[in-house]
This record gives C-alpha cells, structure tokens and sequence, in this order.
C-alpha cells in the first residue's frame, strides 16, 4: 500500500480553496543536469540584518557578555583615591598627563608636513585641486562611489586602497566633514574655533599645513582610543589597522570589534519588534573567545553571495508527495506534506531526515531531476547541487505510534518554537506536539469543519485557519477553544497573530485584520482582483504583505489600511511570502516554479532562481543564511548561500 | 543639606587662572562632584591642574549648556556606544582645531564627563570613517612604519573569505 493509495478522503486530495491543474511532476528518466557555476553579478544594496529571531535570540542580543574592560578604566577613575587631597593628587596626575601631551604635539608640530609636499598640495584654499591632484597622483581613476546611508559605509568601486573611500566618504557626508574640526585657522589661536565662517574651510583641509596634528594612539590612553574606534563601521575598521603599528594593535582588538559588528549587524533589529519566528540571526555566540572580526568578514562574504544570488541546493529527499509547509532553526528543518507525514531533517551536512511523524511510508527513490534546467536558463541556477541520499524511513519512523497520535490526511501546515509545534490538516485538527519530549503529541485541537490550512501561535494563543471559512483561537496552554473569528466569505488560506492583532488572507480576495481580544474584524485589505493565498505580517505590526492569485505581492499599510506597494514580478498564483526585516528581504514562492527575493524597501526584484524544483512552490522560509522551499514535486530545497564560505558556521548563535 | 545649586565654585587651571563656575555646571564633572560629596563645601579655589584655562573655558562651555541634561547613570557602556550620532549643538561646539579638541576630549576624560567624551570619540571617529589608510595618515600626520610584506599580510587577511 502506497501512502498515496492511503489518501482516502476524496476532499483532501486536493489543496483547493486555490485549486489548479497539479502541472506535470518531474518525471523519473529525465537526466539531472550539471550544476553550472559562474553566476552574473545583480544589484541589491538591501543587505545587512537579519530577521528577528525567538526570545532566545532576543536574549543573545541583549545579554552581551563584556569583554573585560582594560585594567585602567579611566584615569579620571584612578585618581580618586588621591582626591582625599585633591591637590597634591591632582596635581601629581597633571604632571603625567601634560607632559604627555605637550610631548606629543612638540613632536607633531617638528615634523613638517612631507608627504603634502610630495603630493604638490601644499597650497592653501586648494579644495578642488587636491580633489583632482590626489587622484592623478595616486594612480587610480576615479569612479563614483555611491554614498552610505544611515550607519552603512558608503558603497565603493573598486579599489578599496586607491582613496575611494575617502572620498566616497566625503560626497555622502559633506555636511559632517564640514563640521569637523578641520578648520583652517587664519592664524587665529585654537579657541577660535567657533564663529569662524563654514563656507571658508576646505573639506581636505587636512592636507594643508598651518595647524597641528596628531596621532590619537600617541595622544590618548588605550581606553579611549578603544571608544574612538569602537564608533566605526567595519570597512573603515579594516583601513584603521592599516595606517601604522600602533594603529593596527588597537584596531585589532576584539573589544573594538564586537562593538561595530553588533552596532553593523545587531542594531537595526527594532526594539518594538516582538519576534514571533524562529529564525536564526547570525550574530555568532557571545562569548570571551568569540573572534568578531572574523564573524564580519564570514558575514561580508555571506552578504555577497545573497546580492549575487550565489547558493547552493541541496534537495532534502524522503516525502512521496508534495511538501506543503515548512520551518526551520538552525538545527532542524520540518516539513509537512500530502502523504501525512511530518519529517524532521538535520540542518547540517549531511542533512539527514532525523524522524518520521505519521503512518510508516513506503521508500522510494527519488532519482529524478531535482530542477527544470529549462526555466533555470532566465535566472539564478544553483552553482552547486546536492543530493544528500534519502534515509531509510524504517529507522526513523516511531513504529510504536498508534493511528490516533498522528494527522490521518495532508499535512497543510506547522509551526514550532522551543516548547511545541503545531500542525494542522486535511484532517480538519490540529495536533500540539511536545517539541522538548520527542515530538510527543499533548493536544489535538477538533473544531473545525474542514481542512486546517495555516496555523501560527504566540506566548497566549495559537490561531488557526481553514477552509470552513473561520479562524479558530485556541488556549495555547490549555488546547480550549477560545473563540472563533467568522466573517471571511472563502476558505481562510493564510493567517499570522501579531500581539493583539491577527492578519487573515481568504481565497474570496479579501485579507482582514483582527482584534483578538474583542474578535471583532477591524480593517480590510483588498485584492485587485481574485483570490489571496499567503500573508505576511511584519514584527512591528506596521506592515501586511499579500500574494495571490494576481501574481503580485500588495504591501499594505496595517494602520491605515492603505495599499503601499504593488510589487510585480512572479507570472503564477504567489502561493507563500516570508519577510525578513532585519535583512530587508521579501521571499516569495510561486506557482510559476519560481522563488524570488526582493527589496523590501524598495519592492525591487533582487534575485529569481526559476525552476530549483520541477513544480509548484508551495513554502518558503528564509534566515540570515539560507532559504527553504517546498514544491510539489516532492522535495524540499535549501538554498544555502553560505554553502562553502570558510568559518560560516562561526556565524550560528 | 542647604541648597547648594546657586553656589559658586572656583576653578584653578594649570595655567594659574581662576574661573568662577556655578556649582550644577562643576557638577557635570562626576571627578568635581564626587569630590564636593566627600568633602562637602569647597570654599576655596579648586585646582585642575591638567587643563589649562582655554581648555577648561570650553570645557565648562559645554557643561553650562548641559547643565540640565539628566544625570549619566551607572556604566552603560554598551547603549553609550550604539549610536553615533551628534547633536547639532555639540557638533558645531567640537568644531576646533585637532589638537584643542584632543584637549577637550583628555579633559573630559580626566574629569569624568562622559557625554563629553562621547562626543569627542564620536568626532574623531568621523574623521576617521570612510578614508583609506593613508588618508588616516594625512589626517593625524602618521608615518606608516609597515613593511610591504607586513601591509600585504593585514590585507590578505582583511579580504578573507572573499571570492
């Protein structure tokens, strides 16, 4: 008996409520071809954060554990002891500390400016000519770079070294650089420095004489210049440990170094934002060891691959029929499908299936094309493939679980925390299992009437959605139905709970917006024309994304109601959306065969991989690192652009 | 305790001058309040002795427009460094020569203002951000005291990981 021949009511053969023609499956004798390498480059500058994780990732980014601070804290600090006679004790630190000082710019005052000469600069008022004179001199031409924004570093053209940044740096940040202390002083003595008129000063005024300079790791002790570098965004960091010794001793310090790669990539998670998700962020552990320069670098490399669409597929292999619903941590991927089962695969190499939930399957040997190299030829193919070979579902199937502990049809779909997952399917329930005691099932939620087609939860509720057209709110303690939210005029395909706000999307066209406490519909978005499948709801509550049966993805305003955003693109039903805020990205998986990321901010388009699966995409979930699919035809893919990048995994929290 | 918040204090500079200061502005200072704490009034001139008078003048400059900022609390470190923003006052306040701001910066380090000496890390940061290193060097009149080999070492590890 085949777990299709299993399949035995006739309603849940099919996921309806948006139903098409299945399109042909991969068939068994087609010949897989060679993966291709050598991807085009694309652009997109949305990179960086990535999306909000549980509260344990919320934990790893508050509770950082310091660095111990040098042993000298402040001097300021160490004098205190001597206050007990603030004279004698200050004036014995002042002894130290102007003598330094005055050492330090005796010496920088000798020493006149040589390279100024050599680069035939040394003439005052000569902003444009040095702008010009650098340039030529310095051997390199000059390409526009594109200024950064907010904390980024600006965008630069090739040739990192050749003053590209500074000068990158300068068109992005005129404003700040006129306000900085390089003010050419007219001979006037230091405390002049307000009132002197802005228009006067030369952005490069450094490079004139006439003023002193000096050198901050002379001039300052190793804590403060621990701070002045700490304010830094890592490429300039980089240029910082390359300006002398003493500079590259204090800029390589890992102190320094977890501060501007959390500041880089830890900062823009909102504070609002209460995640709902278990996604990783990819920040890597804090610990005393953690080595922060070599986590930005990995994470650089990381970024790169996202922008050129470079990952790898690997094709997690084992289901016999198409794969509805997926999530996945940093450990594990589960995936739900058509032939009633929910598998638990291993997120590392070599990605086995750990665990079999659901009726013992048959084996089978998916030895047909894992992708349609035909559509693959208009977008992103993977530059590696991977088949890692199924595992004999004997050893991981619980053969001691009685019928009445698993899902009797379709798994539509699941999410899970630390503590529970929760399936729901054609079988009209929902099933809580015990994520801590080997997926033991503790509750099955019955009060629905037909399939059970998408379900989240939080903290207090778990909510799910179905084709009977209503939204169910259950105790997520207790299993008790809580309330039941009517009022869509379709099957409810998609739903996600935000605080005390939940976001349905129906196969009628129409996605509403809850009170959970009251039950009462309090706004409603429209599609232009037929049915939603998929919804999205940003952590802020801010934000609602739709996609279905108009090939287009609407951003709406959840506060207003006010459709922001038409972003175009996908040329089927747009069956699954997942935001991630923290790195700007839209993950979109379409009956078009094709997975999408675009710019959230933007809506651009960044990058398409067509035909990574040989059907329908049903699911998609992205992270830092990677995205999962789910199709059709079987499989689940993960697109791991992080496939190969040395020391990727330093990056898992 | 008296109201003390209206009392003048007198500041001494390693220069010899005397500043008169309004005690709530000394107190920005925690090394001047700390100190007032344990000894309670100060009725003569208090020596700071590592600042010289235009240094202090600025100094107190910006602790007068600060005065009623509230108190800094306890070490946090870590949100004191998140943003690096300045506020328009406090830029055009740091608009000086390198080397008076580099005084400004030690002075309120030594005096334990730490808004001060955030603002002051915060300038020179930017002038450090988004320059190569040898425009770094330009800025703070730098010899490069690399070897070539050592400069293509820092590098090669600095492009690691790319492709």
């Amino acid at each position: 008996m085949t777990p299709r021949d299993m399949t035995t009511a006739p309603s849940s053969r099919r996921r309806p409520s948006l139903s098409f023609r299945r399109p042909r499956t991969a068939t068994v004798s087609a010949i897989p071809t060679p993966p291709r390498v050598g991807l085009e480059h694309d652009t997109w500058d949305g990179l960086s954060l990535v999306d909000s994780g549980d509260c344990m990732d919320e934990h790893v980014l508050e509770d950082v554990s310091h660095f111990p601070e040098p042993a000298q804290r402040r001097r300021a600090a160490k004098s205190f002891s001597s206050l007990r006679h603030p004279v004698d004790g200050l004036r014995a630190l002042s002894r130290r500390l102007s003598v330094t000082m005055r050492t330090k710019s005796s010496r920088a005052f000798n020493i006149p400016h040589q390279n100024d000469h050599k680069l035939g600069t040394y003439n005052a008022n000569s902003s444009h000519e040095f702008a010009s004179s650098a340039s030529t001199l310095q051997g390199f031409p000059i390409s526009l770079p594109i200024p950064g924004n907010g904390l980024e570093p600006p965008v630069l053209p090739d040739g990192m070294y050749s003053g590209a940044a500074a000068r990158a740096a300068a068109a992005a940040q005129n404003e700040m650089v006129r306000k900085m202390e390089y003010i050419k002083l007219n001979n006037q003595d230091s405390e002049s420095g307000i009132g002197i008129d802005l228009q006067d000063r030369s952005e490069f005024s450094d490079l004139e004489p006439g003023h002193v300079r000096l050198d901050p790791m002379t001039s300052f002790p190793s804590e403060i210049i621990a701070q002045v570098l700490s304010y830094l965004d890592p490429e300039s960091l980089m240029n910082s440990e390359l300006v002398s010794r003493d500079w590259r001793e204090q800029a390589s310090s890992k102190h320094v170094w977890r501060h501007v790669f959390r500041r880089c990539y830890a900062q823009r998670r909102l504070a609002d934002s209460r995640p709902q998700k278990h996604l990783a962020v990819g920040l890597g552990k804090s610990t005393f060891q953690q080595d922060w320069k070599k986590l930005y670098l990995v994470r650089r490399a990381l970024d790169r691959r996202w922008k050129d669409g470079k990952a790898a597929a690997i094709y997690l292999q084992g289901h016999t029929d198409s794969v509805y619903c997926v999530q996945f941590d940093e450990d594990k991927i589960i995936t739900g499908s058509r032939d009633r089962t929910i598998r638990v695969w291993d997120a590392h190499y070599p990605w086995p299936c750990r665990k079999i939930i659901g009726p013992p399957p048959g084996d089978v040997n998916n030895t047909g094309p894992v992708h349609d190299p035909e559509q693959q030829s208009s977008g992103r193919s993977p530059f590696l493939t991977i088949r890692p070979p199924p595992t004999r579902s004997a050893e991981i199937v619980d053969l001691s679980a009685r019928s009445h502990d698993y899902h009797s049809a379709s798994i539509l779909c699941l999410q899970f925390d630390d503590e529970i997952m929760v399936t729901g399917s054609s079988d009209y329930s929902c099933i809580v299992w015990d994520i801590k005691n080997d997926y033991r099932p503790i509750h099955r939620l019955e009060g629905h009437t037909a399939g059970v087609l998408d379900v989240c939860f939080d903290e207090r509720y778990i909510v799910s959605c179905s084709k009977d057209h209503a939204i169910c709110v259950w105790d997520r303690r207790t299993g008790v139905l809580v309330k039941k939210l009517l009022g869509h005029r379709g099957p409810v395909n998609a739903v996600q709970l935000r605080g005390d706000l939940i976001v349905s999307a129906s196969g009628d066209g129409v996605a509403k917006l809850w009170n959970v406490t009251s039950g009462l519909c309090v706004k409603e978005f429209t599609s232009k024309d037929r049915g939603l499948a998929c919804v999205e709801f940003s952590h802020d509550g801010r934000t609602v994304l739709t996609g279905g049966n108009d090939q287009m993805i609407y951003q709406f305003d959840a506060n207003t109601g006010e459709l922001v955003k038409e972003i175009e693109g996908h040329s089927g039903l747009v069956r699954s959306l997942h935001l991630d805020t923290d790195n700007q990205r839209i993950v979109s998986g379409s009956y078009d065969m094709s997975v999408k990321v675009f710019d959230s901010q933007s809506g651009e388009l960044s990058t398409d991989f067509p035909g990574w699966t040989t059907s329908w995409m049903l699911s998609v979930k992205s992270d830092y690192r990677r995205i999962v699919a789910t199709s059709q035809d079987s499989r689940a893919v993960i697109m791991d652009f992080g496939y190969g990048i040395d020391g990727i995994d330093l990056l898992e929290g | 305790m008296a109201d003390t918040s209206n009392q003048e204090l007198t500041f001494t500079s390693s220069d010899g001058k005397n500043l008169q200061v309004p005690r709530d502005v000394a107190e920005r200072s925690l090394l001047i309040k700390n100190m007032l704490d344990d000894l309670g009034d100060a009725t003569e001139a208090i020596p700071i002795p590592n600042v010289t008078e235009n240094v202090l003048t600025k100094v107190l400059e910006w602790c007068t427009h600060h005065r009623n900022d509230p108190p800094t609390t306890g070490d946090e470190d870590d949100s004191r460094r998140k943003t690096t923003d300045i506020e328009e006052w406090d830029q055009k306040f740091m608009q000086v020569d390198q080397e008076m701001l580099f005084e400004i910066i030690l002075a309120a380090n030594y005096l334990d203002i730490k808004p001060l000496l955030d603002i002051g890390c915060k300038t020179v940061a930017n002038m450090i951000k988004g320059k190569s290193p040898e425009e770094i060097r330009k800025t703070f009149n730098i010899q490069n005291d690399f070897t070539p080999e050592e400069e293509d070492q820092i590098r090669r590890e600095n492009e690691w990981a790319e492709e």
